[in-house]
């Protein structure tokens, strides 16, 4: 398939990217940014779900007129309730630190009128809000039940409570797709990168002497480039594995990786010979590869979707379709490409 | 730098470097951004991007009351309820019976299941004719000042790094009346927040903030934890309470740092180029300075930069109902520009080929947008928060009132480093270093060496390292505390010290190294003295600098868990302070002089003189943060 010449071509851009230490440049970035999703998953987590952070037990204060069926609620969504005979006696305690918030009930034209009160500014409040809030939702389901004779449609009752945890979807859908498509982002900007050195220092005029096409440098240079992206996402998904989250369906998934480096790498080639500076095809490249990755909305099955289906076993036969698609198309588009590098002319440059 | 000549290098970037925007490029950006343009429309009418579709797999009959919750939430794929479970469905759901696989995925499809039901149920009951039985409670809540005096509830020695975890039980404490969060606040123990403490509980609740009218709700951070309304209610029906989250803030914010990148890498494309082929030689011999190089081809890309910063402002503000002026957020943005600008410069000046500097433009956007992002993610929660500008953009948004301090904690740290950047590029743009490809470590001490001159410009270079320092400090201590759990406490408690240690020393003896190097300083024992005498002073002061602010309650104890050696804390009486401010200046002197005497004899010799160096602070500070502990 590859005669010595491309070969020999992509051995020396694989051995200068390591000889520059960039690959450890590389993996360094790839590991910041896992620690850093990681990070970003327990903060923004906590954040959006604060009762996944395990925290002490609440207490909250309960006064006015229906604090039996407060009480009840309270019960069902493991929050401590205090009882206090007036709502200022609630807002003492609260103010002392005793209680953590305080429920105020009363009857307002057959409603339940609940003013919950929480801390001001602080991790507290926003854990308080959640309680507060799961012990409202929880009231509200008792009061549906018993008011049922006055409703056309029953409220469909709740599943049982799963020990699910909150980060396992953020995970796949987010962090896997982050990991396996940013190494195809970098190979392609390098690909921009190696083209456009060539062209501007001038050493892409010295092949005209040496035996070798322009079509044998441009498949020397994304050969080295092509290869790299699925090697780092192979790293990626074993570094997962070793860090406890499972992930299906590999060899899909390595296929997908290869098929997106493809289809990038050959837009960084383009880019960068057509138009043989660093500045204008690098950020022609940011902005259509970003674009490209938007538009892939369009599709019935998003490229991150499908990363983030395959990787957890729920993929459909449209994300097989997806895959075997995008490989299609970047076989097809890198055979185009080779072709238009056949009628270029290094001295054009 | 001389104005006009900066000015006409600017006018010759834009115009006239290697032929700026082509007709070719302008075309090809033109028709991709043509492209994009229209398919915008068509993604948007499919709903955008839902990337958990069909996420989690649901076997469930069409008779089942849970048939209809399923249907409705894109997340479930509906199957069959035969199929087998674990293999091929997640849930399986028969009349109103539901069982998951046993598998992680399984418990967290139910997870996601409940909370679909419960969305399911308020959206058939807004259908309602009988609204009083489909919502039969209404709900209010207020946010209110807890004025604690200092009591048994007020967590030990609440946690700088801790910030996130903590677990709650001690107290929110607003400490309105005081100012002064009494008990086990300690910067020494803030870095090692032991978990018991309260995590949000940040800087002694600064009753400087109390004065400044912040719109009138209680003065503290908390009264901006309203999300978007402003206002200091939320009521409506129980699934409507949000938790303080200023989630529609941050993507706004978000948008700001987004035009950055593009702007990098234009930036770093044309400053790597001047070192391609000896371009920039050129330049060099001109009678214009270094500086009015720099200056010159940085600033169509600050303005640049700006200008879209601008618009993005004005935008913002024009949608968004209840924002501010926008004038605090341009003003914060101006450091995030110029951070990014400089780290980039820096790289370029490193960057050895395009490679590399691609490989150094993806580390600076991560990085850097790291920094500024996830900072702000906890506006609304804790004053730490501050360490990032963009943390001042989210408020503007949000239309809370800033006050002046604030914004000079978080926007005056980046300006420091941007300028060390800036500095450090500098001391590479000289022919020896632009056009020759020079090992990594020479580079930076090249970089050290371009402002040294004569003996005390290495005490300016160690005050100017000083934001590398306070970020190398809370990078190791946040690396090594999650580590360091399971180990007795004088163990991990001297791994702490022993990595902020290392970081100081070679932050004090590297510039003098390079000055050595360099050939600027003789290599007799009474010049590295003195040399390495006012490298200890000028680490010295930039660090007592730091802790002076501190006294006067400025600082987010973030800082304040990063200068571990600072012996005194918050609440200390300011004699007493004093007293001990003096203490390490001897210690930094000493240490500083032992690596500068050690580094005469060559790179052996400054390898030993470190150790020493090491070694002795490491003991000082170990002693004194058993006794003050």
């Amino acid at each position: 398939m590859f005669d010595d010449v491309r070969v020999a071509i992509a051995r020396r851009d694989i051995a200068s990217l390591s000889r520059e230490r960039t690959i450890v440049l590389a993996l360094a970035i790839q590991v910041f940014i896992a620690a850093f999703s990681s990070f970003l998953v327990v903060g923004l987590t906590s954040m959006y779900d604060p009762g996944s952070v395990e925290s002490g037990e609440l207490t909250f204060g309960v006064s006015g007129e229906t604090r039996d069926e407060l009480e009840r609620a309270a019960g069902s969504a493991g929050v401590e309730t205090e009882h206090y005979p007036t709502r200022e006696a609630a807002m003492d305690a609260f103010r002392r630190g005793e209680v953590v918030g305080v429920f105020h009930a009363e009857s307002v034209d057959r409603r339940i009128s609940v003013t919950a009160t929480v801390p001001d500014g602080s991790v507290q409040s926003t854990l308080a809000v959640v309680k507060a809030r799961d012990v409202l939702e929880s009231l509200e389901r008792d009061e549906r039940t018993r008011r049922a004779a006055h409703l056309q449609t029953r409220p469909v009752s709740l599943p049982p409570e799963g020990d699910g945890s909150s980060y396992f979807g953020f995970t796949y859908t987010v962090l896997v797709p982050l990991l396996l498509f940013l190494p195809p982002f970098i190979s392609g900007s390098v690909t921009v990168d190696v083209l456009t050195e060539e062209i501007e220092r001038g050493t892409l005029e010295l092949l005209q002497v040496a035996p070798v096409t322009m079509a044998d440098v441009f498949d020397g240079k994304a050969l080295g480039m092509a290869i790299l992206a699925p090697a780092q996402a192979l790293l990626w998904i074993a570094l997962l594995v070793v860090n406890g989250i499972t992930v299906a369906n590999v060899v899909p998934l390595l296929a997908l990786v290869s098929a997106v480096t493809l289809l990038v790498v050959v837009l960084g080639a383009v880019l960068g010979l057509l138009l043989g500076q660093r500045r204008q095809a690098q950020l022609l490249y940011s902005i259509v590869a970003l674009g490209l990755f938007g538009v892939a909305a369009l599709l019935p099955e998003h490229p991150a979707t499908v990363a983030a289906k395959l990787a957890v076993g729920s993929e459909t036969t449209v994300s097989t379709t997806t895959v075997l698609a995008l490989s299609v198309l970047a076989v097809v588009s890198y055979a185009g490409t080779r072709r238009y590098v056949r009628t270029i002319d290094p001295e054009r440059y | 730098m001389r104005p006009r000549k900066v000015l006409r290098i600017g006018r010759w970037e834009v115009t006239k470097n290697a032929g700026g925007i082509d007709r070719k490029t302008a075309a090809v950006v033109a028709a991709a951004l043509l492209v994009l343009g229209a398919a915008v429309p068509l993604v948007l009418a499919q709903g955008g991007v839902t990337l958990d579709e069909g996420f989690y797999r649901v076997g469930v009959e069409e008779e089942s009351p849970l048939y209809p919750v399923v249907e409705s939430d894109p997340t479930f794929a509906v199957r069959d309820s035969d199929a087998e479970l674990g293999s091929e469905i997640d849930l399986r759901i028969v009349g109103s019976q539901v069982v998951a696989s046993d598998s992680q995925k399984g418990a967290s499809a139910l997870s996601e299941l409940r909370s679909s039901v419960d969305s399911y149920n308020d959206r058939v009951m807004a259908d309602e004719p009988n609204q009083t039985a489909a919502f039969p409670v209404t709900v209010t809540v207020t946010y209110a000042e807890r004025n604690l005096t200092i009591g048994p509830a007020d967590g030990t020695g609440d946690g700088g790094t801790d910030g996130t975890t903590g677990d709650g039980t001690g107290d929110g404490g607003t400490d309105g009346t005081t100012g002064d969060n009494g008990t086990g606040d300690g910067g020494t123990d803030g870095t090692t927040g032991d978990g018991t403490g309260d995590g949000g509980d940040g800087t002694g609740d600064r009753d400087t903030d109390g004065t400044t009218g912040d719109s009138g709700a209680g003065g503290d951070v908390g009264s901006i934890a309203r999300g978007l309304t402003g206002s200091d209610e939320m009521s409506g029906t129980p699934s409507e309470i949000s938790p303080p989250f200023p989630f529609q803030s941050l993507i706004l914010a978000f948008l700001f740092i987004i035009p950055l990148n593009f702007v990098i890498q234009a930036y770093g494309s044309t400053m790597l180029s001047e070192r391609l082929n000896r371009r920039g030689e050129l330049m060099l011999v001109t009678p214009v300075s270094r500086w009015d190089i720099i200056a010159g081809k940085t600033l169509p890309y600050f303005l640049g930069a700006m200008a879209f910063e601008g618009a993005i402002a004005g935008a913002v503000i024009a949608l968004e109902p209840g924002s501010g002026s926008g004038a605090y957020a341009m003003l914060a943005v101006v450091p995030l520009v110029l951070l990014f600008l400089s780290a980039t410069f820096l790289g370029a000046m490193f960057a050895r080929s395009f490679k590399e500097l691609t490989f150094v433009t993806v580390t600076i956007t991560v990085g850097l947008t790291a920094y500024a992002f996830v900072p702000a993610i906890f506006t609304d929660v804790t004053p730490i928060a501050l360490v990032s500008p963009l943390t001042v953009v989210v408020r503007d948004i949000q239309g809370v009132a800033i006050a002046p301090l604030e914004a000079a904690i978080s926007t005056l740290p980046p300006l420091f480093t941007a300028t060390l950047f800036f500095v450090l590029g500098a001391g590479l743009y000289r022919e020896e270093d632009m056009f020759t490809q020079r090992s990594i470590p020479l580079k930076v001490l090249d970089s050290l060496a371009g402002r040294i001159r004569r003996r005390r410009s290495v005490a300016l270079m160690v005050v100017l390292l000083m934001p590398l320092v306070v970020l190398a400090e809370l990078v190791a201590v946040a690396a090594i505390y999650p580590i360091s759990l399971g180990l007795p406490r004088p163990l991990w408690l001297g791994l702490i010290l022993l990595a902020i240690v290392t970081i100081e020393e070679l932050a004090k003896s590297l510039p003098a190294y390079a000055g050595f190097v360099h050939s600027r300083y003789d290599r007799t024992v009474r010049s590295a003295l003195v040399v390495g005498a006012l490298a200890g002073l000028g680490f010295f002061v930039a660090e007592k600098g730091l802790l002076v602010v501190q006294l006067l309650g400025g600082l987010p104890e973030v800082q304040q868990a990063a200068v571990v050696s600072a012996g005194p804390t918050a609440g200390i009486d300011p004699l007493v302070g004093l007293g001990l401010l003096l203490a390490p200046l001897a210690l930094h002197v000493v240490t500083a002089a032992t690596s500068a005497v050690g580094m005469r004899s060559g790179r052996q010799g400054y390898a030993i003189g470190l150790t020493a160096a090491i070694a002795i602070h490491f003991a000082y500070n170990y002693a004194v943060v058993m006794l003050v502990v």
